[in-house]
């Protein structure tokens, strides 16, 4: 045969397991044409396996370790002489002894997770958003309503740092009948022209910082600090008309769900190996703070026409913004959920109908409001 | 009979010599293993193939965003299994990266639906609620340790040993139980009862273990385990416990829980006004658990050699007895080369980070507006950080948890090695589930 120059050796020894008992046997193997055969030390034929059943096994460097494939027993056979392994490798397709099958398929491997990869990142950066938007809505009001009182006392241990309990919250004292009015109004207001299909629950708590949000189920909470920041009703309505345009949205049902989505995606699906945990913090990160400056941008917007439907001024949400955000935002621009505050104001302006207003609230109510969290 | 098997596992040991080839100088003395009735186990494989393995399969794993993982297991337990010789013979690793893959898979399957569950009844506030998140933390604990059982399992079944594999029984629930049993146990004992807790869970695991029809179990006493631990634990707990005696002796009690009691801003002034000593008893409490932790880094190659010989020297199959002389200098070694390849790793990573970072500075000072530099300067931080992590976890594993494998393999003493001529085979290959949700919920072995 011509092939037997090219295949090298046609007989060789090796060491062999039958698969039955653990006995080790020396034996010898013959290489006929089409198939590999076991002789034991006597001449007696203890296997045989054509070419094309055999396959190449994890083994230690220089030690060719066979196996017969689909056998449920598990029959081993060691090559050490590396000339006649070269020779089995030559007949039998299946034996990969240089590993080049087995780069090949994990190269195909390789390439796929890639591209799962890059699929799974545009559905984070497209398909959540959207998937979110579409299924807030259709929540019904009771679950969010749910889902905020779960966040709420969340949002409560986390902001009531003295655990001051019922005191937390402002306004609550005898003497501060005139400034509930005020607010009841004020916030009555806005309710009204908002007409939303779910009760709105306003809450003006002690914290300092100049600031006001909304979480699931209408609740929007008011900070001490942006009511002392604010010099007139119109520039707190502003703001609580934005933080309405959130409720009206559905931004924190919104944002829980992407939250959840983006958890999964990324958390679940891609496991956990070392590093894995920054990338999936870092990728939510910029990913939520993405989707949370289109979403702010659209509750201006909301804002500034909620205002004109309640007879206020829209440009008042501009001027608080423009006193409390500050000329320059400290921080990294893709991390930053709001938008660049120039950028906002200027869109107020442009949306804000000109002409005079009333005001919201008249000046006796306006100065009873402000001292709600005094004592 | 025994004689003569003797005589002829010699016999196949001489005539093995001219067939056989090592790939490493310095391991080709045949004659120290194998004699047929004692022998010993030798790693083969060399740091270099190891370390080559790990380095490509971290580049693969961020280019794959962890992906990967399920291939280079695969690859570092064939290398592992491969390498590792017992009486003159290799152990096979047989499981294969699409395995894991599935087994990850079902295990999604299964979780995502009781995370779903979990999620929802959250929602439910009050009593419910509070009892459906310690719910969640003791089932999640259970399904945690179910999965390392059953994850030893498909390890095991997916080891092959002379044409016979090694297979698993027992119940992987009950398993579970007693494992988180013993967890609150020794959490309740301050590490006490870990020395039982692992005797009696590893007597579990190796009664339901066999090689072939070969039954396994475990000898390891957890008292004995115990007397070698103690003296860590006193030098680790001991601090920290005088820390303890001394708030106890040195704070006016009725002055703190007044100045706790009277709520307001200033708490922690009057608290300090009422006990004169309470400052000096928090900068000692901060000494004493900075002790205690240095304590536990310094002793814990300590910890882990105690833990390794105790364990292997407890390990019976049949007749098949196993005593380990792993010693202590070396695990010390081990770490030694841990602490300097990472410091190389820590000075390349300086270096590169360097020029990168002033390059970043130069783009973003001449395009202030555009927010290029921000981008560019957070891609380069969560870049540095996975790398960092990766390749110290990397070198870890080549260094550390290679040299505890390659010294706790060749510190083995294995004797009634004869029987391993006998052996019939049973059981056939189980499911790959555990592996799957051993990785879903990260508590994953090697």
């Amino acid at each position: 045969m011509a092939g037997d120059s090219q295949q090298g050796m046609t007989s060789g020894a090796g060491i062999f397991f039958d698969g039955r008992i653990s006995t080790r046997r020396r034996v010898q193997v013959m290489l006929t044409s089409a198939a590999l055969q076991i002789d034991d030390a006597d001449g007696r034929l203890l296997a045989e396996w054509p070419y094309t059943e055999i396959e190449g096994l994890s083994a230690p460097a220089n030690v060719l370790r066979l196996g017969r494939h689909g056998n449920a027993r598990l029959e081993r056979l060691e090559i050490f002489d590396p000339a006649f392994a070269a020779a089995i490798d030559a007949r039998a397709a299946n034996v990969d002894r240089t590993g080049g099958l087995q780069h090949r398929q994990r190269a195909i491997a390789i390439g796929w997770s890639v591209i799962a990869v890059a699929a799974l990142v545009a559905v984070a950066w497209l398909g959540v958003p959207r998937i979110a938007g579409r299924v807030a809505p259709l929540l019904p009001v009771a679950l969010e309503q749910k889902l905020g009182a779960a966040v709420d006392l969340q949002v409560r241990n986390t902001l009531d740092t003295r655990r001051a309990g019922a005191a937390f919250e402002c306004g609550t004292g005898a003497d501060k009948a005139a400034a509930r009015t005020a607010f009841a109004r004020l916030t009555g207001e806005l309710q009204g022209a908002a007409a939303l299909g779910m009760p709105l629950t306003f809450t003006i708590v002690h914290r300092p910082e100049a600031n006001a949000f909304a979480i699931p189920g209408g609740h929007i909470y008011v900070f001490e600090g942006l009511i002392d920041a604010a010099t007139g009703a119109d520039e707190l309505a502003g703001v609580l008309a934005h933080e309405v345009g959130h409720v009206a949205h559905r931004d924190g049902t919104r944002a829980v769900l992407q939250g959840a989505g983006l958890s999964f995606l990324f958390g679940m699906l891609l496991g956990d190996f070392v590093g894995g945990g920054a990338v999936v913090i870092a990728a939510k990160s910029v990913l939520q703070s993405s989707y949370s400056r289109e979403v702010e941008a659209a509750a201006d917007v909301y804002g500034v026409d909620l205002m004109r439907r309640a007879g206020g001024d829209g440009r008042a949400l501009g001027a608080i913004l423009a006193r409390i955000g500050g000329a320059t935002e400290p921080g990294m621009k893709i991390l930053r959920d709001h938008p660049d505050t120039k950028a906002r104001v200027a869109t107020i302006e442009r949306l804000s109908p000109a002409g005079a207003n009333r005001a919201m609230l008249t000046a006796e109510e306006w100065s009873a409001l402000r001292r709600i969290c005094k004592d | 009979m025994w004689q003569g098997d003797d005589a002829l596992s010699r016999r196949r040991d001489v005539a093995r010599a001219d067939v056989r080839q090592y790939p490493c100088a310095g391991m080709t003395s045949l004659e120290a293993s194998g004699t047929g009735t004692t022998g010993g186990v030798r790693f083969l494989g060399g740091r270099g193939a190891y370390g080559r393995l790990l380095a490509r399969g971290a580049v693969l794993l961020i280019v794959t965003l962890g992906l990967y993982r399920f291939w280079l297991m695969t690859d570092v337990r064939r290398f592992l299994w491969a390498n590792t010789e017992i009486d003159g013979e290799t152990l096979e690793y047989a499981g294969t990266p699409l395995e894991l893959l599935t087994g990850f898979l079902v295990a999604i399957a299964i979780l995502v639906p009781v995370y779903a569950g979990f999620f929802l009844a959250a929602l439910n506030i009050g009593l419910l609620g509070e009892l459906t998140g310690i719910g969640a933390f003791l089932g999640l604990a259970v399904l945690g340790q179910f999965a390392i059982y059953r994850a030893r399992r498909y390890r095991l079944t997916r080891t092959i040993f002379r044409g016979l594999r090694f297979t698993q029984s027992g119940s992987a629930w009950i398993y579970a139980l007693r494992a988180v049993g013993w967890w609150i146990l020794t959490a309740l004992t301050c590490g006490l009862a870990y020395p039982f807790q692992l005797a009696s869970l590893e007597r579990y695991k190796m009664r339901h273990t066999q090689y072939g029809t070969l039954p396994g179990r475990f000898t390891g006493s957890g008292f004995g385990l115990l007397l070698r631990g103690l003296p860590m634990w006193l030098l680790v707990i001991g601090p920290l416990a005088l820390t303890v005696v001394v708030f106890v002796d040195s704070v006016d009690w009725n002055a703190l829980a007044d100045g706790v009691g009277q709520g307001g801003d200033d708490v922690m002034g009057r608290v300090e006004g009422g006990n004169p000593a309470l400052g000096e008893a928090i900068v000692f409490a901060m000494l004493m658990t900075a002790l205690s932790a240095l304590m536990a880094a310094l002793l814990y190659p300590v910890f882990q050699t105690v833990m390794l010989r105790w364990w292997t020297s407890g390990l019976r199959f049949g007749e098949i007895e196993a005593h380990s002389k792993l010693r202590i200098r070396h695990v010390y070694g081990a770490y030694m080369r841990f602490l300097w390849w990472g410091g190389l790793f820590t000075l390349a990573l300086t270096a590169a980070a360097i020029p990168l970072l002033i390059l970043i500075g130069v783009l973003a000072g001449k395009m202030p507006d555009s927010g290029l530099g921000d981008i560019a300067a957070s891609l380069v931080g969560l870049g540095g950080y996975v790398i960092a992590a990766l390749g110290y976890s990397m070198i870890y594993r080549a260094t550390v948890l290679l040299s505890l494998w390659q010294l706790g393999a060749e510190a083995l003493q294995l004797s009634g090695l004869a029987v391993l001529e006998h052996v019939d085979a049973t059981g056939g290959a189980s499911s790959p589930l555990g592996e799957g949700l051993a990785d879903a919920l990260n508590v994953g072995g090697y």
